[in-house]
């Protein structure tokens, strides 16, 4: 019994992440169909900025969540200003161009911090474990856990409460009509962009204490988080978080049948057989074409 | 048609002369050159069958990689068999650190080289064919194709790491015995191993070529287009997309073979979403529409690496991807669509001086 409990929570902890790391990729290729391959880099960078506010400042990992979403929102605008912006035209080809983004962001971390793996202390009083009884749960892994719920329901709020959320839905129904009604879509765009990233680093800062800190550990992340989201369903973030726990889960109970990497190989062909029959997703969103 | 096929043609012979003559009397006959650019040739080869799925179907395949890596391990596991000849029951020894006491069933087959020489071709031919068939019969276009082939090459080089039993894991298959080619030792450090490279690289363009200028090649164009419309024509979209998808695998885990033989190792590196995704930078440096174009990106840009990666030893990716991105922003088409562009004007620019009113043509997209 309580092996099974430990299992279900190391899947929700694993899911938690994945939720952060897809989030921010979900709102950028459901809005302008965007494939961000870049978006794994934005988590990365995410997490040395975690490290050097730590290491230079003495900043704990909670205080620096805030200057750590500004400062990638910020990369991520400038992503979007000068590269991504040319591109929308040519969906496939931002698979290309966001791959050369990525490459360029983790060869200038490897010149400029090394190539070395970082440590981050994750903050003093999340450690130690809480037990009910047998189970004993990591306290910080419940803190992610609760993070990522928080963001996902900040971001749903954004989208459907505020007014940039109505602006952003219009645009993505009808670029071209919602701009007759004076909204700025290139400006609705790169907030967009901007907001993903700066997600995508929060993820990195959060799963800085849980994984080795290393300049490529983005470019698996992404390919998961990407498949979350197609498997969720383009356009929905509902779908993202829904498919998010379906494959930590999955990926956990694999893991503890099998072994770790035939539990991961199981959830990428459950993944392809998903894709193939059902390419739009999950919850797939209503749109007239 | 006609005036695009000359300069074509005449493409085609410079690239041919300057593989053949030009570039081993340019290295000086050098053993290590030529066998650095042999390299270069075989990762040509699989840019090209890169080229052939994208640039005429529009299949974005993600996954060229999983194709090629396992030609290099099919021709790797014969040369490491030949090389265990002389263990008990020729069993390899990484299998025997692992406790196989028995060479498998599926290492077999590897111990001729007919065998291996034509597995190395239908293996990743009929895996791309299984594939296909999954893919495209449901209609999978665009960008879901990338990602299911992105995923399975993530699985299949999990699969080949955690199989260290038979594959050597993380290592690959290293020490490999040279290739006896019926009884002509290859020694890949010789000028005629280049030319058996040399030679497999304008036989798969040729190949390529003529499918591309047949028939077939005008319908995959026509379903890089408007699949759609092809399909109301009564054409089997799924079944030319099926073709162009095997043939271009088939042409990949050839230049796997030969890449096997040039670095004398195979590694699940060969199979890495990196590797994959750098062919896909060559394919669209040199330019899609074009198999030569695709060769030459992969040239290129391999020729590049060789020689900043010593100067920039630190910098070189970060040129590679400045580079790239620019590419894909500003030359959408690659070096070929530059070279189309030129010439396109040129002849327009001579028959404006015939004193002939032409339009200007819009070029193929």
């Amino acid at each position: 019994m309580e092996t099974i409990i430990n299992q279900i929570f190391a899947g929700a902890s694993l899911a938690s992440i994945l939720l952060m790391v897809a989030l921010g990729l979900a709102i950028i290729y459901g809005a302008m169909g965007v494939i961000n391959l870049a978006h794994g880099e934005f988590v990365m960078l995410g997490a040395y900025v975690t490290w050097a506010l730590q290491s230079f400042l003495g900043m704990g990992l909670l205080a620096a969540l805030p200057i750590v979403f500004v400062t990638i929102a910020a990369i991520g605008w400038g992503v979007e200003r000068s590269i991504v912006q040319r591109l929308y035209r040519r969906p496939l080809d931002t698979i290309l161009a966001t791959w050369g983004i990525g490459i360029v962001l983790q060869q200038l971390v490897r010149m400029g911090i090394g190539p070395e793996s970082r440590f981050i202390a994750g903050p003093g009083i999340l450690s130690g474990n809480t037990s009910f009884g047998n189970v004993v749960l990591s306290n910080y892994r419940i803190f992610v856990l609760v993070f990522a719920i928080g963001v996902f329901v900040a971001t749903w709020a954004l989208l459907a409460k505020t007014e940039f959320g109505r602006k952003l839905r219009a645009v993505i129904q009808n670029r071209e009509i919602s701009e007759c009604y004076g909204i700025r879509a290139e400006k609705v765009y790169a907030l967009t962009f901007a907001y993903g990233a700066g997600l995508a680093g929060l993820a990195g800062a959060l799963i800085s204490p849980l994984v080795n800190t290393t300049p490529s550990m983005g470019t698996y992340l992404v390919v998961d988080a990407f498949l979350v989201v197609v498997v969720g369903g383009v356009g929905s973030i509902f779908g993202t978080a829904v498919a998010s726990g379906i494959v930590g889960e999955t990926t956990a109970f694999f893991s503890m049948l099998l072994n770790d990497t035939v539990g991961r190989i199981g959830v990428l062909v459950a993944i392809i057989f998903f894709i193939r029959f059902r390419p739009q997703g999950l919850l797939p969103q209503i749109v007239r074409r | 048609m006609n005036r695009n096929n000359t300069s074509d043609y005449l493409g085609h012979l410079v690239f041919v002369l300057a593989i053949l003559l030009g570039v081993p009397a340019a290295l000086g006959f050098d053993g290590f050159e030529l066998n650095t650019f042999a390299r270069y040739l075989s990762l040509a080869i699989v840019a090209a069958a890169l080229a052939l799925s994208w640039g005429t179907a529009g299949i974005l395949n993600l996954g060229q990689a999983a194709t090629f890596g396992i030609g290099a391990y099919v021709m790797a596991m014969h040369l490491k068999l030949v090389a265990s000849a002389g263990n008990p029951d020729g069993l390899p020894d990484f299998m025997g650190w692992n406790n196989v006491t028995s060479l498998p069933w599926f290492w077999q087959p590897f111990q001729s080289l007919g065998a291996t020489l034509a597995l190395g071709l239908a293996l990743p031919a009929l895996m791309a064919w299984a594939m296909g068939i999954f893919m495209f019969r449901a209609r999978i276009t665009g960008v879901f194709v990338a990602i299911i082939t992105l995923a399975f090459l993530v699985a299949l080089q999990l699969w080949f790491i955690e199989e260290q039993r038979f594959t050597g894991g993380q290592n690959g298959l290293t020490g490999l015995a040279p290739l006896d080619l019926f009884g002509w030792q290859v020694d890949t450090y010789s000028l005629g191993f280049y030319y058996l490279v040399a030679g497999c690289l304008i036989a798969a363009l040729a190949l390529g070529t003529l499918i591309l200028r047949s028939k077939v090649g005008l319908v995959l164009r026509a379903i890089r287009e408007d699949s759609q419309r092809v399909r109301y024509f009564g054409y089997d979209v799924a079944g030319y997309e099926t073709f162009v998808f095997s043939t271009s695998a088939a042409i990949a885990g050839w230049a796997g073979m030969l890449y096997a033989l040039v670095l004398e190792f195979a590694s699940p590196t060969y199979i890495g979403v990196a590797f994959s995704l750098a062919i896909v930078i060559w394919v669209a440096v040199g330019g899609r529409e074009s198999l030569v174009g695709a060769a030459v990106g992969a040239i290129l840009v391999n020729l590049a690496e060789g020689r900043l990666s010593d100067l920039f030893v630190e910098s070189w990716l970060l040129i590679l991807g400045v580079g790239f991105i620019l590419f894909v922003l500003f030359l959408p088409r690659g070096l070929y669509g530059l070279l189309r562009q030129g010439f396109d004007r040129l002849a327009r620019l001579r028959m404006r001086a015939a004193g002939r009113d032409v339009k200007p043509q819009e070029s193929a997209r």
